[in-house]
């Protein structure tokens, strides 16, 4: 736990609950004073002001005491029992005790194909975990076990409350101003028109000015304020998810595979967004003030740079290295760790694939790359890094973790490894990284990287040599790209259908 | 005021500043104490719970593989063993052996795909599963406390206000590693 995050956000949501009610009280006085008649405007904003002030007092009651409901109600979440989802309760169950919490949340499913979760509640004691058909579908046990303790770790740090509070001061803001926006269109024409020929003009023009601005700039201000708190928290929850599980891989793939996922989620509301672990609206993935959620490859790779240990602290490390951000994401206090928390090894279930055609094929390509010299590298986060001869570094920065190695040329030797490499280790096609034959042609340093681009779906690409990540459209058309970290060129072989790409050993 | 008087107030602010610091120190041990117990009782409620389910899994399993009586009774064995054990260290050393012999069972299960689609089977066996994740999580949870106990104990000044209400040492709860890396990895595919 984090005293420090629960305190600020205890802080934080008290000063928001603050905030709104002199929002909304100048604001409704405003309104009430624009539209009503000249000879008595201050009754009439008092008026507003009182009607504003009970909109308040009636969201701040909703907020704190029936939101969690409204909020499950948006998006048709039901509850569920443990004869419906055996594995789902024993889950939540695990990560209730391993976070020592006071209660069990309950739990809720979505009936939707789109894999994602959110957790709400105004405090430990009263929280609810929801959870999306889709999610249950694609993940197995140790995946579902990350996402679950992500979700656990925003009730920990009590991030539900504050995003609770403020998703539903951000919803009624909308709803006010859209009152207001629609009162005006259908008084303009008739009253408005009277009134100012009674009052020459005079007051009541800048008023209206001042009020529609507040109409226009309200909700916008709010919805900044609510998207750049929630990133760093994110930050945090999946750092109590790897700390809690003792396993970052089972969330960083489960963040991949929902990457990976070409369903968006149909039943969110977008007051509801920022809760979910994964931004439901796909295209707003960006890192400006309106992303609520940081890049998903950057989470990934940071979970999966975890290598010495699965408590805080290694996270942290590994949040450093990643983002070679300066500033910590916790202050130092609040690190109240004792002792080494150790990774533990994956779960019993799904730790075995049969090998596919897939699988046999991409075989055979790394004996004839073995062949020509290709450097092998078997990071430590599962991926095999395959190094062409002419590479011209002796470091190498792992396209999926960021780890940095250095390039050991074997020579034929290599070939056997690649014969009895287990190839279970299920590098994915999309983070295959291939150095091709560049020669000294190239103007300046520019180093170029190969990589396959599979049309039809979202990817994750990672430049080799800064670590800076990319995500990749379906709709991706283009032949290179040129990294914006470090200049160096990323070169999309396409894979012919699905089965396909053997285009990438001719490079 | 005489000198006397003020040496006296020096000596009752630092006495009171003690005591205030004697009393923080003892109720800051005290709840160290409760919540060590709270951790544990939850640990034994999971090693009950898996108790409780090897009699089924054993009965389940019977039926398929008459060929493992030993394997069956190696763990029907250790169950017993652990539910007689006591103190903390003999609990560690039975429920060490009893993961070890529910390891070697699900490494045979293997053998025996129509054993592998029961739905009995599937059932128990995901009950196994939380089972033991459960107990590493409360494990770890109760390790914490047990750590953060006897810091306080052993770390000056606490460990005045600890000696002085005999508080003791807390003992950690340990899977021994050695057993815990040679229980086989299982897959199912």
């Amino acid at each position: 736990m984090f005293w420090s995050v629960i305190a600020a956000n205890k802080r934080k949501t008290v000063l928001l609950i603050v905030l709104m009610g002199f929002f909304l009280i100048s604001s409704g006085s405003m309104i009430g004073m624009a539209l009503a008649d000249a000879q008595h405007p201050y009754a009439a904003g008092l008026i507003g002001a009182a009607a504003a002030g009970a909109v308040w007092v009636v969201m701040l009651l909703v907020s704190l005491f029936a939101s969690d409901s409204v909020l499950l109600g948006l998006t048709h979440a039901r509850e569920v029992t443990r004869d419906m989802y055996p594995q789902l309760i024993n889950v939540v169950e695990e990560m209730v005790i391993a976070g020592s919490l006071p209660h069990m949340p309950r739990i809720f499913v979505v009936d939707d194909p789109s894999p994602n979760a959110f957790a709400v509640g105004k405090s430990p004691e009263k929280s609810c975990i929801c959870v999306t058909a889709g999610l249950l579908a694609l993940c197995d046990r140790d995946e579902l076990q990350g996402v679950v303790a992500h979700e656990i770790g925003h009730i920990m740090n009590r991030d539900v409350l504050y995003m609770t509070v403020a998703a539903t001061m951000l919803g009624s803001i909308l709803f006010i101003s859209d009152m207001f926006v629609r009162s005006f269109r259908y008084t303009s024409t008739t009253r408005l028109a009277s009134r100012s020929r009674r009052a020459g003009g005079g007051a009541a023009g800048p008023l209206l000015i001042v009020s529609l601005l507040l109409a226009i700039i309200g909700p916008i201000l709010a919805r900044v304020l609510y998207f750049s708190i929630s990133r760093r928290r994110e930050y945090l929850a999946d750092a109590t998810s790897a700390r809690l599980t003792r396993y970052p891989e089972g969330l960083a793939s489960a963040l991949e595979k929902i990457g990976q996922s070409p369903v968006m989620l149909s039943a969110a509301p977008s007051a509801v967004a920022p809760f979910y672990t994964v931004n439901p609206y796909r295209q707003h993935i960006s890192s400006g003030a309106f992303a609520t959620h940081p890049p998903l490859s950057e989470r990934i790779q940071i979970l999966r740079a975890m290598s010495h240990g699965a408590g805080y602290t290694d996270y942290l490390k590994a949040y450093a290295r990643v983002t070679r951000r300066r500033r910590a994401l916790l202050p130092p206090a609040d690190l109240t760790e004792r002792g080494k928390v150790d990774i533990r090894q994956a779960s019993r279930d799904g730790c075995s694939a049969p090998a596919t055609r897939a699988e046999s094929l991409r075989r055979a390509r790394d004996i004839i790359r073995a062949l020509n010299d290709f450097a092998f590298i078997t990071c430590a986060c599962g991926l095999r890094i395959k190094v062409a001869p002419e590479y011209p570094k002796d470091r190498i920065a792992c396209p999926r973790c960021s780890r940095v190695h250095s390039v050991q040329r074997s020579g034929a030797a290599a070939v056997g490894s690649v014969l009895s490499a287990s190839s279970a280790m299920g590098a994915p096609a999309a983070a295959r990284v291939v150095c091709p034959d560049q020669g000294g042609g190239h103007p300046s340093e520019r180093a170029v990287q190969e990589a396959r681009f599979v049309p039809g779906r979202w990817q994750k690409i990672a430049c080799e040599i800064c670590g800076h990540g990319y995500e990749i459209s379906p709709r991706f058309s283009g032949k290179r790209l040129v990294c914006s970290g470090c200049g160096a060129v990323i070169r999309f072989s396409r894979a012919a259908g699905q089965g396909g790409g053997s285009s990438d050993i001719s490079a | 005021m005489s000198a006397g008087t003020i040496v006296f107030i020096f000596l009752a602010v630092i006495a009171v500043a003690v005591l205030i610091y004697v009393v923080g120190a003892y109720n800051a041990l005290v709840i160290l104490r409760n919540q060590i117990k709270n951790a544990w009782s939850q640990i034994e409620v999971q090693l009950k719970r898996r108790h409780d389910l090897i009699p089924n899994l054993v009965e389940v399993a019977k039926g398929y593989m008459s060929h493992e009586r030993q394997t069956l009774e190696a763990v029907t064995q250790a169950r017993a063993k652990a539910a007689g054990a006591k103190s903390v260290s003999d609990i560690s050393r039975a429920e060490t052996a009893l993961s070890g012999a529910i390891g070697q069972f699900l490494a045979v299960v293997e053998n025996y795909p129509d054993l592998k689609a029961n739905q009995n089977f599937l059932a128990l066996q995901e009950e196994l599963t939380t089972t033991e994740n459960r107990i590493a999580f409360a494990r770890q949870a109760y390790n914490d406390q047990v750590l953060f106990l006897n810091n306080k104990v052993e770390m000056f000044p606490s460990n005045i206000v600890a000696g002085m209400f005999g508080f003791r040492k807390g003992q950690f709860f340990e899977l021994e590693e050695q057993s815990e890396r040679a229980a086989p990895r299982v897959s199912f595919g």
